[in-house]
């Protein structure tokens, strides 16, 4: 491929904003590799294999968990003829606009001692103490990993539903005129046909799983991010928790890396495949039981929580919250839209970088730049302020060498280091989406207007820009509401009585005061629902 | 051309952070204290005095947040709810000694720092609540430990700073080795892990999960006020421990100086309102605590709880093993 | 030789449209047929069924002797559901048109999955034996992605010959394949096909194959197969307008017959030789040796055509001519009914014709007929 562009200055930008968008984690694997205090030894001998243990424990059982809800569900509405199949096909996708720790704390006002179902059940069944019935205790690992699975299945229900209905036909043919039965085929070529769909939606999980705090913190199930988050707020030691965060990234680097050896196994596909499907038929009995667990799903992912919260808003809303609603929706938005516009704006300079220039290591920038989607936010928040705050401070004292007064904390301490943190953290989908949407852009449209006697500027404003406006948009978008979604860095860089949505949400959850803030939450589920719809729609088209 | 390229690079920066200058009379506060405790107190000052008083609030990371900011950091005085985090801020070499006589003479000499680094505004004790059918007890927090409470024991986190004082405090009686014996009993005699807040355990107690819980006094005035709450609160006894030994364990909220304070003045100014009377009868009415200014009496309610024997030990010897207690916590995994 | 593939009347409806009706098919054991037909005849539908992905709506499907879409109960054909053969069972192998091979095993995997039901040592045996004939023993650890396209075609094969299949079907084999490599794959796997004694169809579009690769040749259209024979008998005697028409195998002249004479634009010519024929408005099937052309227009030989198209090959200059605007015929002939048949549908436009001698585009010539056994047919409206 020609080079259209060789611009020095244009490389060494990409180098650079890719760089910055890195440093941060570094910074953070460096303080924590070289902190030797005895509170680590401490921790160690003490606690620390508690939470590992419980990390890796939560992080299994939520796997497991999820690929059974997954990959079942995906088999059932590509392979069968269940009823009201085109509606459970996306109803299916909606638990994902819910915060796990928002459906960690309505299941618990419903199963807890003093919530509806046992207070029906004793009066039922006329027991009076807790000693009188045994009941299960939500607020445990296993209730968390229940939580957490049955707001992430829908990663790999949506990619190995994807897997299936891409897949060549002709292959499970082939297979029956070879002597296999349906079933047969099914386990042996559409199965695993699509493992490794499979893989990179379950390391997907694996990673929301690693980083969440929020319902692990509810649930009073300690894991290394509520470790993190102890000890630096607990024991204020940033070290010991650089520490444990690296710690943290140590097990998110192996699933990683685990995932991009999966991903080898992607091979190539027929370019006609041929999608008309046999589907299997279901015998009554059979509808039952799929429809009854495909539903279940969805309404325990999704319906039941919103129902509650809609109760919720009812019984309790009054004028008050809405003025507080105004005033942390307002800081949602403004942070969101800052993290998405600047994300896109790097995606699109990093990609069209990569797109017309020639130098070998050309989609490094790009790819260095999407690292942080997989540093928990907790660990991100870390980083930050190992690196904001003696920047920080470098700042201040040049700023009074060079004879101004000192503007005060501008990075660590303001909206820069959230936006910040949003940007590094959820770069990865911008690039993924803007790098897809570039390389559709056919090779001459790159030539074309220069025989026109265009220049560059021109070309890429007046020709891609515009092919790009939807993928623009969906980049966008989606970057924009995951930095809505966004919990735990949110908690630990923003400035003081400064509140978003999330962590206005979280503040009451903790609290046990959900009703106040009800409306809110369902805000932030409504903002969730945005892109599941978009993406829905565009996949229809395609 | 330095200064160009500074401000090229850095003054878009300004837009996103909000960041502006500021320039009339008034003095800056970092609150651990909720907003609507301390707001009618802070509005009252600036009626009398007409400086301003700018509160940003924050639940957790006070400390880390102003050794982080360093020098520039345009804190006066911070407003915490406990002994610990006032310690810890001193340990971090973040606060600087107040010389006021007006402070000195109105709090008693174990409530404030020898180094005037620290002042206490309000007391609150840690009680033990029992439930009401288990008739009236009188305990000792080591009682807690007894093996006829097995399974009927609630208590928040561990490492909650209320608790975590209440354990340094066991540690300055009686060692580390007993308080981490203690500490394993008691962990052995809950009822389940320890989670949720100081009512919340209360609410177990009403639920018959358990029967004993530890807590805070005002709380008990905080539930009584609530009409869900009022429930739990009805059922239970608020008891003070210790009263045949050494006294009740005490916490404090309490006030210091930010070591690079930028409004010194106002700062001790406002420090000096908090301790008087009209400020002590306003924190004693709202927040049903115990005013630390001796002949400013506690609310009705709260005074008809009794009266009770204090812990006479001096607070900082308490926070001395602070984190003695954090350790010894994490070695009887209190919490898991 | 006994008839291995037997199909009687069958229909197959697809979402409320016909694409097979009441299709009749025999094919002897050893037999390579070769299926063409316009896109959309059926010829896939064809396959699926005989394959067992769809189900006919009436008629049978015998394979050596096998019903498989039924059962014959006291003499009455019982086409019941549960009579239907399943794919899985029918002993038929496919070739798909992109080979379809599984990209998650290797060439070895592949060639032996449809082994399963064999002993591990017969398997292998298998196994070796077709990685030899088709000279893949290199390859056997290969994954699919990384053979060549020829390489492909050659283990999608050895997989579906592996568990011995009664009859092979082949969906456009050769549509993939670089022009150049066509023909000599096409002896290969005609010769290796022998070898194995396969009875094979396989469905093409490209017309010209199937005289290289098969034995028999069915022309399709429309859901019905309008001729079944050797390739030679087809193009030398084909039955209809639209075999001839689809095979190309001539290019059409309108004329009005009687029993003993035709008139076309042309001129009228004597009929000797000719395949039986209705009088009235037929069209000619007439190849381009049959023409003869004369470049010399005047009043005695007078231009009855145009030239409209020019190429060159290497039978010489390749032209198609039309009929002139403003000829009029000298005699109008009449059609069946007795009407008169008029100068309009009289009219042809695209007469193949070789030459030497170098025509200009527009150049006005005679043609005349050469007699010879005519192929006469009445076109379908």
């Amino acid at each position: 491929m020609i080079a259209l562009y060789n611009s020095k200055t244009w490389k060494l930008s990409s180098y650079i904003i890719a760089l910055v968008l890195v440093v941060p984690v570094l910074v953070m694997l460096v303080g924590g590799v070289s902190t030797s205090t005895e509170l680590f030894t401490h921790l160690w001998q003490t606690v620390l294999p508690t939470y590992l243990e419980n990390t890796i424990l939560l992080a299994f059982w939520v796997v497991l968990l999820s690929l059974l809800f997954g990959v079942l569900s995906a088999v059932i509405i590509t392979q069968t003829n269940i009823i009201f199949k085109r509606q459970l096909r996306w109803l299916l996708l909606l638990p994902l606009a819910m915060p796990a720790y928002l459906v960690a704390y309505l299941y618990t006002d419903l199963f807890d001692y003093a919530g509806p179902v046992q207070r029906y059940l004793r009066a039922w069944f006329g027991w009076q103490s807790p000693n009188d019935y045994w009941f299960f205790d939500i607020r445990t690992l296993a209730g968390a990993s229940v939580m957490l699975a049955l707001v992430l299945f829908p990663y790999i229900y949506m990619l190995t539903r994807g897997a299936f209905e891409q897949q060549d036909q002709n292959l499970i043919r082939a297979s029956r005129l070879l002597g296999l039965t349906a079933k047969q085929s099914f386990f042996k070529v559409a199965l695993p046909l699509a493992r490794p769909a499979i893989a990179v939606a379950a390391s997907l999980v694996l990673m929301e799983t690693l980083a969440d705090f929020a319902t692990v913190q509810y649930f009073s199930v300690n894991t290394l991010t509520t470790a993190i988050y102890d000890t630096w707020l607990g024991y204020g030691d940033l070290g010991a928790a650089n520490a444990l965060a690296s710690i943290l990234m140590l097990l998110v680097l192996f699933v990683v890396l685990a995932e991009q050896r999966s991903r080898a196994g992607l091979r190539h596909q027929s370019a006609r495949p041929n999608l008309q499907r046999e589907l299997i038929k279901l015998s009554i009995s059979e509808q039952v039981i799929a429809s009854f667990f495909c539903w279940s799903l969805v309404i325990l992912g999704f319906l039941l929580p919103i129902i509650l919260l809609i109760v919720m808003a009812i019984q309790y809303s009054d004028v008050a919250q809405l003025s507080v609603l105004l005033s942390t929706g307002i800081n949602s938005l403004k942070v969101s839209f800052f993290a998405a516009t600047i994300a896109v704006v790097i995606a699109l300079f990093l990609g069209f970088y990569q797109r017309l220039h020639n130098d070998k290591y050309r989609d490094m920038p790009q790819r260095v730049s999407g690292f942080g989607y997989a540093v928990p936010g907790t660990v991100l928040a870390m980083a930050m302020l190992s690196t904001l705050g003696p920047l920080d401070h470098w700042l201040n004292a040049t700023a009074e060498f060079l004879g101004f007064t000192a503007p005060g904390l501008i990075l660590s301490g303001s909206l820069f280091a959230i936006v910040f943190a949003l940007v590094v953290r959820f770069s990865a989908i911008a690039n993924g989406t803007i790098i897809s949407g570039i390389k559709q852009i056919p090779q001459s449209l790159d030539y074309a207007p220069a025989a026109l006697g265009a220049n560059l500027k021109v070309t890429i404003a007046k020709v891609h820009l515009p092919i790009l406006k939807p993928v623009l948009l969906m980049a966008w978008l989606l970057v924009f509401v995951e930095a809505m979604k966004e919990l735990p860095a949110v908690l630990l860089l923003r400035p003081f009585n400064f509140e978003t949505l999330s962590s206005q949400i979280y503040q009451l959850i903790s609290d046990e005061r959900l009703e106040q803030g009800a409306l809110g939450a369902i805000l932030i589920v409504l903002f969730g629902l945005l892109p599941i719809i978009l993406l829905n729609k565009s996949k229809d088209k395609s | 051309m330095l200064k160009k390229l500074f401000i090229t690079l850095f003054v878009p920066l300004f837009f996103i952070t909000g960041f502006s200058a500021t320039a009339s009379e008034e003095v800056n506060v970092y609150s651990y204290r909720q907003p609507f405790l301390v707001e009618p107190l802070f509005n009252k000052f600036t009626e009398q005095t007409d400086i301003k008083v700018n509160v940003v609030f924050a639940k957790k990371g006070m400390a880390e947040r102003l050794a982080r900011e360093g020098k520039y950091s345009p804190a006066d005085i911070l407003l915490t709810t406990d002994i610990s985090r006032l310690i810890e801020l001193r340990e971090k070499d973040l606060l600087q000694s107040v010389n006021s006589p007006i402070l000195n003479n109105a709090i008693p000499k174990q409530y404030q720092a020898k180094d005037n680094t620290w002042f206490a505004l309000t007391t609150r004790v840690r009680n033990i609540y029992s439930a009401k059918r288990l008739g009236k007890i009188d305990l000792n927090y080591e009682d807690l430990a007894d093996e006829k409470y097995k399974g009927r024991v609630c208590t928040r986190s561990g490492k909650h700073p209320y608790n975590v004082a209440l354990v340094a405090s066991m540690v300055s009686e009686h060692g580390e080795a007993y308080t981490l014996d203690w500490l394993k009993k008691v962990k052995h005699n809950l009822a389940r892990k320890p989670q949720g807040n100081d009512r919340g355990q209360v609410q177990a107690i009403h639920q018959q999960l358990c029967d004993i819980s530890l807590g805070n006094s005002y709380y008990f005035g905080k539930m009584l006020s609530d009409e869900k709450q009022k429930v739990w609160a009805d059922e239970v006894y608020i008891n003070f421990p210790n009263q045949q030994n050494r006294g009740a364990h005490i916490n404090i909220s309490g006030v210091a100086m930010a070591k690079f304070s930028p409004n010194a003045k106002n700062a001790q100014a406002l420090m000096e309102f908090l301790v008087s009377k009209p400020a002590q009868k306003l924190y004693a009415e709202t927040n049903m605590e115990y005013p630390v200014r001796e002949g400013v009496a506690a609310s009705k309610l709260v005074a008809s709880w009794g009266t009770y024997k204090a812990d006479t030990l001096p607070l900082e010897e308490i926070a001395k093993n602070r984190k003695v207690a954090l350790k010894l916590l994490d070695q009887a995994k209190f919490d898991l | 030789m006994s008839a291995l593939l037997t199909i009687q009347g069958l229909s197959v409806e697809l979402q409320d449209k016909k694409i097979l009706s009441e299709l009749e098919l025999t094919l002897n054991e050893g037999d390579i047929l070769g299926l063409v037909g316009a896109s959309g005849c059926g010829k896939t539908t064809l396959l699926n069924a005989i394959a067992g992905f769809s189900k006919p709506n009436k008629g049978t499907i015998t394979i050596d002797g096998h019903l498989l879409n039924g059962k014959v109960i006291n003499g009455n054909m019982l086409s019941d559901n549960k009579y239907f053969v399943p794919a899985e069972q029918r002993q038929v192998g496919m070739i798909f048109q992109d080979y379809a091979l599984f990209p998650h095993l290797t060439v070895k995997e592949n060639i032996a999955f449809g082994l399963g039901k064999l002993k591990k040592s017969e398997q292998l045996k298998q196994i070796n034996h077709l990685l030899t004939i088709f000279k893949l023993n290199e390859y056997s650890e290969s994954y699919i992605h990384q053979l060549s396209g020829g390489q492909q075609q050659r283990v999608a094969i050895a997989r579906a010959l592996a568990p011995k299949p009664k009859l092979l079907l082949l969906d456009e084999p050769f549509s993939n394949i670089d022009a150049r490599l066509r023909n000599e794959l096409m002896v290969e796997i005609r010769l290796l096909l022998k070898q194995f004694k396969m009875t094979a169809i396989f469905v093409t579009h490209n017309k010209d194959e199937v005289f290289t690769f098969a034995d028999k040749m069915a022309v399709m259209s429309e859901g019905k197969l309008l001729q079944f024979d050797s390739p030679s008998i087809i193009c030398q005697q084909p039955n209809s307008y639209q075999v001839a028409d689809f095979l190309q195998l001539g290019s059409w002249l309108p004329c009005t017959v009687n029993e003993t004479t035709g008139s076309s634009l042309l001129g009228d010519f004597q009929i000797e030789n000719s395949n039986s024929v209705s009088s009235g408005l037929v069209h000619l099937l007439i190849k381009p040796s049959q023409l003869m052309l004369n470049v010399m227009v005047d009043e005695s030989s007078i231009a009855n055509a145009q030239v409209e198209y020019i190429s060159v090959t290497e039978q010489g200059y390749h032209y198609y001519l039309s009929s002139l605007e403003d000829v009029i015929m000298p005699r109008m002939g009449f059609d069946t009914t007795g009407t008169a048949v008029l100068n309009e549908s009289m009219r042809f436009s695209k007469l193949s014709l070789y030459s030497d001698i170098a025509l200009s585009l527009k150049q006005q010539v005679r043609l005349s007929i050469k007699p010879h056994h005519f192929l006469f047919f009445n076109k379908p409206n």
